[in-house]
């Protein structure tokens, strides 16, 4: 089979998938980030190359995300690109005629608007994550639940209690005071759900034309409770894509589709990378009162990137080294 | 005798006439240290929690004058405009510098033109005694320093950006940007002592330029233009400074070949988010793309450039769209 990768690196988890020429996913891997970017990406590369069937060629790989820059110099991207063009991208091609993508993931929530297949708009929540997955997380692990059970158990209730959703903090005094005062479990997940839909509207989405189709996706679009809360919010059917939670590494495949048919051929440095050495460190840069962090990448003992110094000292001696 | 200025807030409108006058009384002027790490760390240290992040930066740039100058320029600017105000946390500067301790003496003038321009030559005076009594050499100094300023103004209508402008005053050559690939013309707007302190703005409009834009800001458009425009709303702003915003604005919304509008806000400040919001609403029913960026502590560049990247993106994607 000949495609081409794609992987998104986002704070929560690393999502790797293959499609082939005509953009059909042919392997979707869903891996948690735990704090390690680099041996995740490794071990589903590993992964990825061993579900492929024999013979099968990679024409192209597309990095986005948080950690796209880290993954990109990592397997030799031929697309590095922001998660808001990605998704766009992929989700006008799953669904054509999409008008509004809502898209919530471990720590960010953004809106895109598109009209007429093209991007009119697109916001990202500030500098607060109280909308996005990783408070569901943690909620869910609070209420010793696991968050696959969520959104059924969110479901069963007929009515929801009102709950503060500005803050995640405050969210969490007032779900435990509708807990002590007797409230069922699945109400007061019904609650949070909508109060985190409130927020997200209101933060989020404040000022945006929402027209249909609505598509939701993002690693919280498995939540069928928060779908219901969307469709009641909105009164709006939404529409959830199939893999859902790897829109973005679809997009990137895409995107690293067009960039290697422009080049001609792929920088990819093949699945080889998944046994190379990679080391990662910072440290701070005393020529001037900047003060920079510097963080360096390391392959098998050869610095291969660096970046974060403002001045351009550090990063641009790599790229120096690389001509030379 | 050395007199300080801090490298902030209205040093980047005001320096050239603050420099010519304090050189023309026979005084020598030292400058704070561009914008760093170590400077906001000392500001952070010592400010009251609840001003804006470039205030925070100021008390961090009148510490750096601590043993270079034998006083600090610290005026009391409440009013640079007839039946107009300066952002009220300007108003208290010299109030919350007074408490900083190891600081040589202020000169702390009030400059206060609500009620008549003219009471602009009081200050002057006020200022001019530190140094002579001569009143005809504090008029001549005034004279001098005006039509350097009004130099500075017209480099800036002509397309400068301040520190470019300064160079040219001062007779120092810098290294000219070429801007290569498509261009785009972006119209970059917020105060001035945010997006042209690179660090505060995380350098935006060397970024923007990177990426093939050309930047465009308020101070680009003379001041009558911008009073013009600025009269279309309803009710009169009371900010000089969130008036000159709209007002290019607007005139920039009516220019063609505009392709986007970015607003930089600071996280706390209640007039970015008026003005902000107000210019917002004027972009979306003109269908100009606009991006709201809020700035505040945080060092992490990731979030800035993921939005900027994705603005652009948005932007040639449109355009693309409209040659179609």
């Amino acid at each position: 089979m000949k495609g081409y990768i794609g992987i998104d690196v986002g704070s929560v988890s690393i999502n790797i998938i293959f499609i082939d020429d005509g953009g059909v996913v042919a392997e979707a891997i869903y891996l948690r980030t735990q704090g390690q970017p680099i041996a995740m990406v490794q071990k589903g590369l590993k992964k990825l190359s061993g579900r492929l069937p024999a013979g099968s060629k990679v024409r192209g790989v597309g990095t986005t995300g948080s950690g796209r820059n880290l993954a990109g110099i990592i397997v030799g991207a031929d697309a590095v690109k922001n998660e808001i063009t990605a998704h766009a991208i992929a989700t006008s091609q799953v669904v054509p005629g999409v008008q509004t993508i809502l898209e919530i993931g471990g720590q960010d929530s953004k809106i895109i608007i598109l009209r007429h297949g093209v991007v009119t708009d697109f916001a990202m929540n500030t500098v607060c994550a109280a909308g996005t997955g990783s408070f569901l997380d943690q909620q869910a692990a609070r209420l010793n639940i696991s968050i696959e059970q969520f959104g059924g158990i969110a479901l069963q209730s007929e009515s929801s209690v009102r709950i503060a959703g500005r803050c995640a903090v405050f969210a969490e005094s007032d779900m435990i005071h509708k807990q002590q005062m007797g409230c069922g479990l699945p109400e007061i997940l019904a609650g949070l759900c909508e109060a985190l839909v409130r927020n997200y509207l209101n933060n989020v989405g404040k000022g945006k034309d929402i027209l249909a189709p609505v598509v939701f996706q993002g690693g919280v679009a498995a939540n069928v409770g928060m779908i219901r809360a969307f469709e009641q919010a909105l009164e709006l059917p939404i529409k959830v894509p199939p893999y859902y939670n790897v829109m973005g590494a679809v997009g990137a495949a895409l995107l690293a589709r067009e960039a290697a048919a422009k080049r001609g051929y792929s920088l990819f440095k093949g699945f080889g990378i998944s046994n190379m050495k990679y080391k990662t460190g910072s440290f701070e840069c005393a020529g001037c009162s900047n003060l920079c962090e510097v963080v360096q990448v390391t392959e098998d003992g050869k610095v291969i990137a660096r970046w974060g110094d403002r001045c351009g000292k550090w990063s641009n001696a790599v790229i120096e080294e690389k001509i030379s | 005798m050395k007199i300080g200025i801090p490298r902030s807030l209205l040093y980047y409108y005001y320096y050239p006439l603050w420099r010519v006058f304090f050189e023309e009384l026979g005084a020598k002027v030292v400058l704070s240290s561009h914008s760093a790490k170590g400077i906001l760390a000392a500001g952070l240290k010592n400010a009251v929690d609840e001003v804006c992040l470039p205030v925070k930066m100021f008390y961090g740039h009148v510490l750096d004058l601590a043993g270079k100058a034998d006083m600090i320029f610290l005026p009391r600017i409440v009013s640079i405009e007839k039946r107009e105000y300066i952002c009220p946390k300007f108003l208290g500067l010299p109030d919350m510098i007074r408490c900083l301790k190891n600081l040589p003496p202020l000169i702390e003038v009030d400059i206060n033109l609500y009620k008549n321009n003219r009471d602009f030559y009081i200050a002057i005076k006020n200022i001019g005694c530190i140094f002579t009594k001569n009143h005809l050499d504090i008029w001549r100094a005034c004279l001098k320093a005006l039509q350097v300023q009004k130099k500075y103004f017209k480099l800036m209508q002509m397309g400068l950006m301040p520190s470019e402008a300064l160079a040219l005053i001062e007779g120092r050559v810098e290294d000219k940007f070429l801007p290569d690939g498509e261009k785009l013309n972006i119209v970059l707007l917020g105060h001035p002592y945010n997006i042209y302190d690179p660090y505060i703005s995380m350098d935006i409009i060397n970024r923007l330029r990177s990426m093939g834009a050309v930047v465009a800001t308020a101070e680009h458009v003379s001041e009558k233009i911008v009073r013009n425009y600025a009269a279309r709303l309803p009710k009169k702003l009371f900010w000089t400074l969130g008036n000159r915003m709209v007002g290019a604005a607007f005139h920039y919304l009516e220019q063609p070949g505009i392709s986007g509008m970015v607003h930089v806000a600071a996280f706390g400040c209640g007039p970015d988010s008026m003005t902000g919001g107000i210019i917002e609403r004027y972009a979306h029913g003109s269908g100009m793309p606009f991006l709201n960026l809020t700035l505040d502590e945080h060092t992490g560049e990731a979030g800035v450039m993921t939005r900027l990247e994705a603005f652009l993106d948005m932007v040639r994607w449109r355009k693309a769209a409209c040659g179609t």
